[in-house]
């Protein structure tokens, strides 16, 4: 076999190019909200702007500083991390964080929550009227205090409430990320879509805990913590595609232990046409790029001309 | 601060789980301070599916790195058993570092186990500055296999004060009764001799060393250890409670830090509230 010539493999280049939740993105490919910090930590360990999108750190109104340690664990194939929610703030985010963001060459989602209903609502509206922000990611698994400490996220009633609330003071494009920890997703997505969100993401962290046998102890200070990595892939899939066979019409960035191309493009057959790259960036800091590069291979391998082919294309036996 | 792939050209083992790894491919790692770090990982699959957070020992031109570690759990069995030519990843060198030598002050190296590493790399970068004599290893463990790389200190020229807890080698007790009588003496030799204490060991035994230097009045540096996944401040993992602000981070803020803005914990009797 002899080598393409060079204008033809560029003319045979897969095109990556994925418009998700109001957004254009290069390449599917962005960082989960907690495993990016606020971008620029990264910064020197890979281009930013090979990446399809990146997503920070969670902001709330104001600065937070976390929950005591042991903060993290490790498990079989995952962690458990229990941090805390800790940020700079709105007013720390726009002023140390946003300047090194909006020249970062690559899209920004702004994740954020409150701990009471309105305090998503400010934030949302304040963090929408700045610029250099592409969207907007809402953080649901917050426990809602006034209503015992059940997170906002997890009753279809109060997640729609909340995301018509947010809608109408963010112009922007509004994200929802989904927790996993309910007995019925497709509810909580149809939520999402019917009160004005541009799409979900799809899952946040799975609520577990870690025991150390000898201490008799749990390993996490707060003993429940969420857990992430490889280890939640699976579930993390048939949750994208139980959300897609439902045929809401919102789309889905998938999220939950994606190590490699390979792992994302399992998304893209159940349904996301987008995926965020969390734990991994801890296990291997310039990860996302190189799996926007599998991604690519995988079309170039398998005659995709156009990733969008592959979006929901799952074959399921009759 | 790199990410690269480097290779083992080096596994010796030191005996009771200790070893040696030599790297090679570390040509980032060549201006590393003591104290500094790297987080480390072999091509091991998913478990452990974490990179390891290990201090460096020594570093040389040629773009050669020491580390010791001992075998404890999966992470560091894994790499016991690492053949030369293993391929690992390194991101480094990563956090603070010791404060230098200085020919005006008398550095007491406290190290507990395997602890040891970025003292005698702080040990190193004195001898290489003519200031070996401003240092002095003392160095605890529990049983004299527990003292490693004793020979190589001596080779720097190094004064060394050992301790193990059942006194097989050594002054028999714990490192910190070494450390007050070494203090002891060299106050009692010169009054006005300025001391600093610069430790790295089991989290009990650094909270011990500053609940000795605090009311000596005697400059005292801890390098801390913490549960960490990243090593460069985003997981938020590392966090220890801090005087100056609720937390700070051993991976970004430390590992080393000035034990007066630790929340330094009483010691087991005395009662909480004790400690300012």
């Amino acid at each position: 076999m002899t080598a393409a010539p060079s204008d033809a493999s560029a003319a045979e280049r897969p095109s990556l190019v994925m418009h998700c939740g109001k957004i254009n993105f290069r390449n599917p490919v962005l960082t989960a909200s907690g495993t990016f910090g606020y971008g620029k930590e990264f910064d020197g360990l890979m281009p930013l702007s090979s990446l399809g999108g990146l997503v920070t750190k969670g902001i709330s109104p104001n600065p937070r500083f976390g929950n005591p340690a042991p903060r993290i664990c490790e498990t079989a194939s995952g962690m458990l991390n229990s941090i805390g929610l800790e940020n700079v703030g709105i007013e720390g985010f726009a002023s140390e964080k946003l300047p090194f963001l909006r020249r970062c060459g690559t899209k920004v989602l702004v994740n954020f929550f409150g701990t009471t209903f309105d305090d998503y609502v400010d934030c949302g509206e304040r963090l929408g009227r700045l610029d250099g922000i592409d969207g907007l990611e809402m953080n649901v698994s917050c426990p809602n205090i006034k209503a015992g400490g059940i997170e906002f996220g997890r009753e279809p009633q109060v997640l729609g409430d909340l995301v018509r609330a947010c809608r109408k003071v963010i112009t922007k494009p509004l994200w929802v990320k989904l927790t996993p920890n309910t007995s019925d997703i497709v509810a909580l997505a149809r939520a999402c879509a019917e009160n004005g969100a541009d799409a979900v993401s799809v899952i946040n962290t799975i609520t577990g805990m870690a025991i150390d046998a000898r201490t008799r102890m749990p390993r996490l200070a707060t003993i429940f913590g969420g857990l992430s990595g490889p280890a939640i892939k699976p579930i993390a899939l048939r949750m994208v595609y139980q959300i897609h066979r439902a045929g809401l019409g919102i789309p889905i960035c998938g999220i939950g232990g994606i190590q490699t191309g390979l792992d994302a493009v399992e998304f893209f057959l159940a349904g996301a046409s987008t995926v965020q790259v969390g734990t991994q960036n801890f296990i291997d800091p310039a990860s996302a790029e190189r799996i926007v590069r599998e991604v690519e291979e995988f079309c170039r391998q398998n005659a995709v001309s156009d990733l969008r082919e592959l979006v929901g294309s799952l074959k399921t036996r009759p | 601060m790199r990410y690269f792939d480097a290779r083992i050209i080096e596994n010796r083992a030191l005996g009771n789980g200790y070893f040696v790894l030599r790297l090679g491919g570390c040509d980032s790692l060549a201006q590393s301070l003591p104290g500094q770090f790297i987080m480390l990982r072999g091509d091991w699959g998913r478990d452990p599916l974490l990179p390891r957070p290990v201090s460096l020992l020594s570093v040389a031109p040629e773009g050669r790195a020491d580390l010791l570690a001992k075998s404890i759990g999966r992470g560091t069995r894994l790499l016991e058993a690492a053949p030369p030519g293993t391929r690992v990843s390194v991101l480094g060198p990563l956090g603070n570092g010791f404060p230098e030598p200085t020919s005006d002050c008398l550095d007491l190296l406290v190290a507990g186990g395997v602890g040891m590493p970025p003292l005698f790399m702080q040990a190193e970068l004195a001898a290489r500055r003519g200031l070996v004599d401003r240092c002095e290893m003392i160095y605890g463990g529990r049983t004299s296999r527990d003292l490693v790389l004793l020979g190589e200190m001596r080779g720097l020229g190094l004064s060394t004060c050992l301790a193990t807890e059942d006194g097989s080698v050594g002054r028999r007790g714990r490192v910190t009764a070494a450390l007050e009588a070494r203090i002891d003496y060299h106050l009692a030799a010169n009054r006005q001799r300025k001391l600093r204490i610069f430790a790295c060991g089991p989290r009990e035994m650094l909270w011990a060393v500053a609940r000795i230097a605090e009311p000596r009045g005697i400059e005292c540096y801890l390098s801390m250890e913490e549960q960490m996944a990243c090593g460069i401040g985003v997981c938020l993992g590392c966090a220890i409670p801090a005087r100056s602000r609720p937390f700070r981070y051993v991976c970004s803020d430390g590992p080393v830090f000035l034990a007066s803005d630790l929340v330094i914990p009483p010691a087991a009797g005395q009662t909480v509230g004790s400690t300012p």
